[in-house]
């Protein structure tokens, strides 16, 4: 308890220097913007605009164009404007790969970034590291994948998510005095997510719960009806799911089938629209890196990028307009590599790979550090629930959007 | 394990092979009269789907009226796609790029109007289930397996007891001897493609009733229809039904009994040994 | 003399010309590729050609055994997945160039495996063959996902040793995949023209009648199948370094099987080359339109380019190429004045004294041959004797069993009892192929071309298989001497839809000569024809015949049959009911009555 105590006091004083120094920049940047001049700084990248991970690059997509936009008209970078050159990698890993070859050795791009999805990214960190390249990128799931000593992750899950995820989800439960005692853990065999439920069942084995149900089922299952059957019948007070995408939202479905709600209920990486537009989605917990709430959107900068999100988001016909994990950590990967090369003034990348390292960046999502294994510092990942139809951050308290606590049953 | 998990699990996979059956009825009638194997019907159905979701969905029409104005809709398209083929004379393989290349362009189209997110018709007129003893029947899901299963047999008895299905089907014996008795072949093959039209058309309604949908899951059904289609035998509708039937529930029942994750091995280990042992049958 | 010229050169086995030109041309390229990295292009490049080689190598594999034996695979995914899954688990702990040889091992073994059960259903061919390689495919991709093979969390290939061969290990992996592709294009190349190839071909347009011919159908499906999914394997094993991380979901989603059938049809699936333009055009498609902008623009020209592609080169690139090619050649041959009368061919043995009928040596006797479909007896307890140098008339009602006869004769079906003995030897359960290689040959009453190889080449395809086992160098002049003999020589680049009936008929003809055959059996020769053409098919058996072949002639024509037989059998309702001279036999009050008594007896 004193270690956790400990690590949520460090991880509030992250959160507030972050704060101060996003708004610090926010204050600067009107003051020092002129027009930029010069030849831009090419910025390369690839993203899943195609294929069956389209729906999340197309977020990954409206956060970068907004991002570059906004970065240009206060000034651009070392008073060169910004150009993101991207290219559409089609969903598909061995076309990522050759795409930053050729982003790299053909169009000499000056910097790039990473693309959507872990098996992407990890194509991606292999050209990056052929050519010493610094990478940062957005959603990558798997930090011990990550060896490569120039990448950092704009999304700090810290280096073992399988054990902090559920830690928190429990422990949000917990606070409420109706922490469960049994847990169904259902998961996919999708890489990034079937480690997590992994962990969970480590987690709730050293906290006592019984385990009352452990089930894998196939990634693109379409008929959740046994499944659902399976975990009615278990009944457990939690039900735990290793889920991606609407996986979530599929079981929920079937179980409403058979006239089931679970009591508690966590998705590792659901779609956040859907879960929080379905009735069946009501007191879902899930993790968030960012979210258009107090406090963290308080800084001037995560209230334009939100504000800025919400429109194109609306504009692009997206149903679900609302900033949340994959929008934040996607737009603090790009605050982390403009940063580091507006404080060092350089385009090196090993001058900017020796900054990040020491001294961390300043990001939406809070102050993220690199000091860990893998260039994973502290987990910033936050414990959010829907509630009233839409998703709030519960967890931890500090965090928490005034006026809400965790919701068990 | 319970009885009652069994039951609410072998429902669960006659449901899915219903749909399977539904989605596959089309495919099946269009390859083997037409012989064309059309990718595209997967579009289609999709396509149908965001119109169910567009028009019952966010514009509040009401569902019926939807399904109704959808079905002359797609037999419309597939009407068209079949004066594209016969117009080409593109035999059976290459039918597959053809169609493939629509699906592509259809997926895409799809995407620019709808977005690549997730989209979600609630549906009320559909709601809830029925409890018989311990069992649930879910509302939408018997409605569709209701519909599925009575088209393939509409469809089977329209084939063997019609003036048009008996021609149609001596047209595929001999041509030549059907054309003597007067059988208009080009307007019959053009009366199949738009049936397997207008089932894309009913397929989609019910997918989008049932599933969130997103433009790259359009050929999510791909490989399990194209094993009932086949495994049922091309053109026939009753083996259709079984064979959807039978991968739904052996799929299901695995999934009840073991890891899920296991699932697929069943059907398509059942469907292999089915092969190479009963050939004569399959 | 310059017809003969002119058709010389598009003779498939290959004009000495191209024989030599296209592998020098392989291995320029394949050397071109090679130092390619000595000038340093910039490494997307190599990237590119990499995923350029790699569906070279994928599209021709698959051709091997779909394109070229029709087997229409709807699974090569599992092949390449068994690869990519040798590599991902193996590359730790071996060399890579352990890796890539056990990947094709047992990529090749599974294909063979799978083969050994499947071929030896008759029914499993195309819609139903790609139904169980779909199957196999889910089923193997389910138990990798579920076993520590894989298990769900994937195989990333960490710290796999490259050795560096230019400046870095990726260019090794470039390297491979050509090495990889340009070793598809040559096996591919040498398959189509091969043996193999020829047989593949055959088995390709009718598996049947390739398997009457001689050609050892099963082994010959075995092998292309082995060839194709080693390939696979080989390129899967290269891919997974190259992607270097590999899920199930990857490996094993329906889109690779798919976009190789694609690249295969688009370039011509019945052609050594034709997938490699295919790999090129749809790859340099998908790389062409990239940009980050148009993403959704791009895949509407994708779309549509592979509809355009299919709608205006039906045959694929390839086939237009032949198109042209055969263009160019056919209105020259219908141009030229009449071949010169073809001077009678010597057959062996020929102008030798005919033995009198009972000296005769019995070659093939048959011992109470019995079999039963379905409860009907098709044949029931028959004995017989053919003997060296006679023409035995086979004759009997509809449905009397002479077909069946025939086909048992020729190893079709198997009989349920007897022994059939060719000069001692039990051939009543051997192989189709096997009895034609032992110098029995068949036509059929409704003429069975192989209907996509030209009038010679079908000819050459029972030269080659069949009792005279020729090299395929000596199977052309073989072939041309048969046509000439039955008066197609014109027609040897024609395709047989190209033909009349009787053209066809003489076709089949030419096919059995050509094998060299000791027994013929004509089943029906004179069906359909006119009466003119009966005569000079008439005279063409007896030319055939050129007193020592010994025939087998199954007729309803009787002035036809009293005219040539030496000998007639008659069957009725699958017993044999009379035996001798033409003309006793018809006298037979047995026959008559078996005549009479069948309501749909002609002649």
């Amino acid at each position: 308890m004193q270690g956790r105590n400990f690590a949520d006091a460090t991880r509030r004083s992250m959160l507030i220097a972050g704060f101060g120094l996003t708004l610090a920049v926010g204050a600067l940047a009107p003051a020092t913007a002129q027009q930029p001049s010069g030849p831009p700084i090419r910025i390369g990248g690839t993203l899943a605009l195609t294929g069956p991970l389209a729906q999340t690059g197309a977020i990954h997509k409206i956060v970068g164009d907004l991002f570059v936009e906004q970065l240009n008209k206060k000034g651009g970078l070392l008073g060169r404007p910004v150009e993101w050159v991207l290219l559409d990698d089609q969903s598909k890993p061995d076309v990522t790969r050759t795409l930053y070859e050729r982003l790299i050795t053909v169009d000499k791009v000056d910097l790039i970034i990473g693309p959507y999805a872990t098996a992407s990214i990890l194509s991606a960190m292999a050209v990056a590291q052929r050519y010493n390249k610094i990478l940062v990128h957005s959603t990558f799931g798997i930090p011990k994948l990550a060896t490569y000593e120039r990448q950092f992750p704009g999304w700090p899950l810290g280096f073992e998510p399988e054990k902090g995820m559920p830690t928190a989800a429990l422990d949000a439960l917990n606070s409420t005095g109706k922490g469960p005692k049994s847990i169904a853990i259902v998961t996919s065999k999708f890489p990034s997510v079937q480690f997590v439920a992994a962990g969970a069942r480590e987690v709730a084995k050293s906290r006592g719960l019984k385990e009352a149900l452990y089930l894998e089922f196939e990634f693109g299952t379409r008929d959740f009806g046994p499944i659902a059957a399976r975990v009615r019948e278990a009944d457990a007070d939690f039900l735990f799911m290793g889920a991606i995408g609407l996986e979530g939202n599929q079981l929920l479905e079937a179980l409403e089938k058979l006239n089931y709600k679970p009591r508690n209920h966590f998705y590792v990486y659901p779609t956040p629209g859907p879960m929080a537009s379905s009735p069946l989605g009501d007191g879902a917990l899930s993790n968030t890196a960012f979210e258009n709430l107090p406090p963290l959107n308080a800084s001037p900068s995560a209230a334009a990028f939100a504000k800025g999100f919400n429109e194109a988001a609306a504009k692009a016909g997206l149903p679900y307009t609302e900033p949340e994990t994959q929008a934040g950590a996607s737009w603090s990967a790009w605050e982390i590599l403009t940063g580091a090369v507006a404080a060092t003034k350089s385009l090196d990348d090993k001058v900017l790979t020796e900054w990040l390292k020491k001294n961390g960046a300043d990001t939406i999502i809070g102050h993220i550090s690199f000091n860990g294994p893998n260039n994973y510092g502290p987990d910033l990942m936050r414990i959010k629930q829907v509630q009233k139809g839409k998703w709030v951050i519960i967890w931890p308290k500090d965090i928490a959007t005034p006026g809400y606590s965790p919701q068990a049953k | 394990m319970s009885a009652t998990l069994l039951g609410q699990s072998i429902l669960s996979g006659i449901f899915a092979g219903s749909l399977y059956a539904l989605i596959g009825l089309g495919m099946s009638l269009s390859w083997r009269y037409l012989r064309v194997i059309n990718l595209a019907h997967f579009a289609f159905v999709f396509f149908a789907a965001y119109l169910t979701y567009e028009f019952a969905g966010v514009r509040g029409v009401n569902p019926f009226v939807v399904a109704l104005a959808l079905v002359p809709l797609f037999f419309l398209l597939g009407v068209l796609q079949q004066v594209l083929i016969l117009r080409f004379s593109i035999n059976e393989f290459s039918s597959i790029i053809v169609t493939y290349g629509l699906a592509i362009v259809a997926e895409a189209v799809i995407q620019l109007i709808w977005s690549a997110d997730f989209v979600r018709y609630e549906n009320r007129a559909m709601h809830g289930n029925l409890a018989l003893g311990t069992l649930l029947f879910p509302v939408a899901d018997l409605v569709m397996a209701g519909i599925a299963i009575g088209l393939c047999f509409a469809v089977w008895a329209a084939l063997h007891f019609t003036w048009l299905g008996k021609a149609l089907r001596a047209g595929l014996d001999n041509p030549q001897i059907a054309a003597s008795f007067g059988v208009p072949n080009q307007r019959l093959l053009l009366l199949v493609a738009g049936s397997a039209g207008a089932l894309a058309a009913v397929g989609g309604f019910f997918v989008a009733v049932l599933y969130t949908l997103a433009p790259s899951q359009i050929f999510s059904w791909l490989g399990v229809v194209f094993a009932a289609v086949l495994l049922g035998g091309l053109g026939n509708p009753i083996g259709l039904v079984a064979a959807s039937l039978l991968i739904g529930i052996s799929e299901a029942i695995t999934m009840a009994v073991t890891a899920p994750s296991w699932a697929p091995v069943v059907p398509f280990t059942i469907l292999i040994l089915l092969l190479v042992l009963w050939p004569e049958r399959v | 003399m310059s017809i003969s010229m002119s058709s010389q050169n598009i003779v498939p086995a290959r004009a000495s010309a191209t024989r030599f030109v296209v592998p020098a041309l392989l291995i320029a390229a394949t050397v071109f590729f090679v130092m390619l990295p000595a000038f340093k292009p910039p490494p997307f490049f190599e990237s590119l050609l990499y995923l350029l080689f790699f569906w070279i190598a994928l599209a021709t594999s698959w051709t091997i055994l779909s394109g070229f034996t029709g087997y229409f695979s709807f699974g090569h995914g599992a092949f390449y997945g068994v690869g990519m899954y040798t590599t991902a688990n193996l590359a730790g702990t071996l060399s890579i160039w352990w890796c890539l040889p056990i990947a094709a091992l047992l990529a090749a073994l599974l294909g063979v495996a799978i083969g050994a059960v499947v071929f030896r259903v008759r029914r499993l061919r195309g819609e139903l063959f790609a139904l169980l390689t779909l199957a196999l495919t889910i089923v193997l991709a389910t138990i990798i996902l579920n076993t520590p093979i894989d298990g769900g969390p994937g195989k990333y290939l960490l710290g796999v040793q490259l050795p560096v061969i230019y400046e870095n290990s990726a260019t090794t992996i470039y390297l491979m995949g050509a090495l990889v592709a340009m070793g598809s294009l040559a096996i591919a190349r040498w398959v189509q023209y091969s043996r193999l190839g020829r047989g593949l071909f055959a088995i390709s347009d009718d598996e049947d009648v390739a398997e009457v011919l001689g050609v050892p159908t099963y082994r010959y499906k075995l092998l292309a199948f082995a060839i194709s999914s080693g390939i696979a394997g080989v390129a899967g094993a290269v891919q997974a370094v190259f992607v270097s991380y590999v899920t199930v979901s990857e490996t094993f989603s329906g889109t690779i099987a798919l976009y190789v059938i694609l690249m295969s049809v688009i370039g011509g699936a019945r052609h050594w080359l034709g997938p490699a333009i295919g790999a090129t055009f749809v790859t340099l498609l998908n790389f062409t339109f990239v940009s980050g902008d148009s993403a959704l623009a791009a895949r509407i020209v994708i779309g549509l380019a592979l509809i355009l592609a299919t709608l205006f080169l039906p045959e694929g690139v390839v086939g237009l190429f032949r198109k042209r090619r055969l263009a160019h050649v056919q209105p020259a041959l219908e141009a030229a004045p009449a071949a010169p009368p073809v001077p009678p061919v010597t057959l062996r043995g020929a102008g030798v004294a005919v033995a009198p009928q009972l000296e005769r040596k019995v070659i093939l006797r048959g011992e109470g041959i019995s079999l039963a479909f379905r409860g009907v007896q098709a044949l029931d307890r028959v004995d017989f004797e053919i003997r060296e140098g006679e023409i035995l008339g086979l004759v009997g009602p509809n449905g009397s069993g002479k077909s069946t006869l025939i086909n048992v004769m020729s190893g079709f079906y198997k009989p349920d009892g007897g022994r059939l003995l060719l000069d001692g030897e039990n051939i009543a359960r051997a192989p189709a192929h096997h009895i034609a290689q032992l110098g029995i040959a068949r036509t059929f009453q409704i003429p069975r071309p192989f209907p996509r190889l030209t009038v010679l080449e079908n000819v050459m395809v029972a030269a080659m298989f069949g009792g005279a086992s020729m090299r395929q160098t000596m199977s052309i002049v073989k072939a041309r001497e048969m046509l000439a003999f039955v008066g197609l020589a014109e027609r040897a680049q024609a395709l047989p839809s190209q033909l009349n009936l009787h053209q066809r008929k003489f076709l089949e003809l030419a096919r059995v000569l050509a094998s060299d055959a000791r027994i013929v059996m004509l089943d029906e020769v004179l069906a359909g024809l006119t009466p003119a053409e009966i005569t000079s098919a008439i005279a063409m058996v007896r030319r055939i015949h050129g007193g020592t072949r010994t025939i087998v002639f199954v007729e309803h024509n009787m002035r036809a049959v009293i005219e040539l037989t030496d000998r007639l059998i008659v069957l009725n309702q699958g017993r044999l009911i009379a035996e001798g001279a033409p003309r006793e036999v018809m006298d037979d009050p047995a026959v008559v009555r078996a005549y009479l008594g069948a309501p749909d007896a002609e002649g």
